[in-house]
C-alpha cells in the first residue's frame, strides 16, 4: 500500500515537472493574487459608481440648462 | 491643479481656448444603437493595453529560437509579476479581436460604410487583418510545439494561393520552412512593422471618424435623433465601459493563465489534434471541407481562392451596396451580413469541438 502510494507520488512528480508553472505555485502567493482581484473589484465598483454618478449631475444640469454660460452677463469689474 | 503661469505659457504658443470649444460643442449622435458606437473605443482601449503590456514583455523576451522558450519561461516564474504581464498580452489580443469582429459586423449590419465613409470601412477591415496577423505572429514567438505547428500550417496554406502563394510563403518563412529565421522575421513584423503601421491607421481612422462624424443607421427617423457632447458626456461613458473591460480582462489573465507547451522541435511530429488559434478556426475548417482534388485541381487551392475572393467580396461592400450608397435601404446586404456571421461562427463552433 505504502509503496502504491510513493509510486503514484512519484508518478505524479514527474507528470508536473513537464508542465510550467504559469501562475503563483505557492499557496499563500495564490491567496496574495486572489485579494487582490477582489479588492481591484471593489476599487473599480468604486469607480464606476462615482463616474456615474458625476455623469448623471451632468445631465442633470444640461437638462436645467445652467450649464451654459449667459452671454449678457453683467460683470463687477 | 491650477496652474495660471504654465497655462498662459501654453496659450501664448497654441489655440488652448479653439481646442477647449471644439471640444465642448462636439455633438455625438444618440439613437436606440448607440451601444455599438462604443466598440470602437473599447477596440483602442484594448489596443492600448496591448502596446502597454506588450512593450513590457519585450524588455525581457530573447527573439533567438535557442533562447525564446526558456525566456518566456522565466517571464513567467522568474520576474515578478511577469506571469500577470504575459496573460495580461495574451487575453487582451483574445478580447480586441472579439471586439474588432463586433465593430466590423455592427458597422455592416448598421450600413456605416456608405458613401462618404468607405474609406473608414477599409481601414478599419485593414486593421481588422493586421491584428489577426498580430496574433499569428506573436503566437510563434512562444516557440512551443503547438505554436509552430500552427505556424507552419497557417503560412503553408498561404503557399497554396496560385502565382503569389510561394513567394508569400517564403516570404513570411524567411525559407522553405519554418525555422529560427522565421521567429526573428515574426519578431521584427510584431514589434515594430505591425505596430507602426497599427499606429498610422488607427490615426487615419479616429481622423476620418471626426471629419465625417458618427453614422447614423438609415432606419433611425429624423424625429427620433438627438445629439450629445461628446465631453464631458461619451467620454464619461466610454470611460465606465473601459473599466468594464479592464476589469474583464484583468479577471480572465488572472484566473486563465495560457500554458506553455513543450519547445518546438523542427524535426518532431506535429502533436495530434492540433488546432489553430479560434480565429483561423474558421478557415481550417473550411479547408476540412474540400477534398483533395476537384476536376484534376489542387482542392486545398480552389478552397483558399474560394476564401480569398469571400474576403475579398466583404472588403469591397461598400462599392456593391449601391442602394445604401443613395440612401436607401439595402435588406440584401443586412442578408450577406447575417450569412458571414452564421458562417464564421457556425464553423468556428464546429471546428472547436470536432
Amino acid at each position: 500500500m505504502a509503496f502504491a502510494g510513493m509510486f503514484l507520488y512519484a508518478v505524479d512528480l514527474f507528470a508536473q515537472q513537464d508542465k510550467i508553472d504559469v501562475f503563483p505555485a505557492v499557496p499563500y502567493d495564490r491567496f496574495i493574487v486572489y485579494q487582490n482581484l477582489i479588492i481591484f473589484w471593489i476599487g473599480l465598483i468604486g469607480l464606476i459608481i462615482i463616474i456615474k454618478m458625476k455623469l448623471r449631475e451632468i445631465e442633470r444640469t444640461q437638462r436645467m440648462g445652467i450649464d451654459k454660460e449667459e452671454e449678457d452677463i453683467p460683470l463687477l469689474d | 491643479m491650477n496652474c495660471p503661469r504654465l497655462k498662459d505659457w501654453f496659450s501664448e504658443r497654441y489655440d488652448l481656448e479653439g481646442m477647449k470649444s471644439f471640444a465642448k460643442h462636439k455633438l455625438v449622435p444618440t439613437h436606440k444603437y448607440e451601444i455599438w458606437y462604443y466598440t470602437g473605443g473599447i477596440a483602442l482601449f484594448l489596443f492600448i493595453i496591448q502596446f502597454i503590456t506588450g512593450i513590457v514583455l519585450s524588455f525581457y523576451y530573447i527573439p533567438y529560437f535557442e533562447h525564446a522558450h526558456k525566456s518566456i519561461i522565466e517571464i513567467v516564474t522568474k520576474l515578478n509579476m511577469g506571469w500577470f504581464f504575459r496573460s495580461l498580452h495574451h487575453w487582451g489580443a483574445q478580447i480586441a479581436i472579439v471586439v474588432l469582429f463586433i465593430h466590423v459586423w455592427s458597422t455592416l449590419l448598421l450600413k456605416a460604410y456608405r458613401k462618404p465613409r468607405e474609406f473608414l470601412w477599409f481601414s478599419g477591415f485593414v486593421l481588422l487583418g493586421i491584428s489577426i496577423f498580430f496574433g499569428l505572429s506573436g503566437y510563434l514567438l512562444l516557440w512551443d510545439e503547438r505554436a509552430f505547428a500552427a505556424v507552419r500550417v497557417a503560412t503553408g496554406g498561404a503557399g497554396n494561393l496560385p502565382v503569389v502563394g510561394g513567394f508569400i510563403k517564403a516570404f513570411l518563412r524567411g525559407g522553405i520552412d519554418v525555422t529560427g529565421d522565421t521567429l526573428t522575421r515574426f519578431y521584427a513584423f510584431h514589434v515594430s512593422v505591425l505596430p507602426l503601421v497599427t499606429l498610422f491607421l488607427i490615426g487615419l481612422h479616429i481622423l476620418l471618424v471626426q471629419y465625417h462624424g458618427m453614422s447614423v443607421p438609415l432606419s433611425v427617423k429624423k424625429e427620433e435623433r438627438k445629439e450629445i457632447p461628446f465631453f464631458p458626456n461619451l467620454i464619461y461613458k466610454d470611460l465606465i465601459i473601459w473599466l468594464v473591460v479592464l476589469g474583464i480582462v484583468v479577471t480572465l489573465a488572472t484566473l486563465m493563465p495560457p500554458e506553455i507547451g513543450k519547445k518546438a522541435d523542427p524535426l518532431a511530429p506535429a502533436p495530434e489534434n492540433i488546432k489553430p488559434e479560434w480565429y483561423f478556426l474558421f478557415l481550417f475548417q473550411t479547408l476540412k471541407l474540400f477534398p483533395g482534388e476537384i476536376f484534376g485541381l489542387n482542392g486545398e487551392t480552389i478552397a483558399i481562392l474560394l476564401i480569398s475572393a469571400g474576403i475579398f467580396f466583404f472588403f469591397l461592400i461598400p462599392f456593391f451596396d449601391t442602394k445604401s450608397q443613395r440612401g436607401e435601404k439595402s435588406p440584401l446586404f443586412t442578408w450577406i451580413g447575417v450569412v458571414y456571421f452564421l458562417y464564421f461562427v457556425i464553423m468556428t463552433v464546429v471546428g472547436f469541438i470536432s
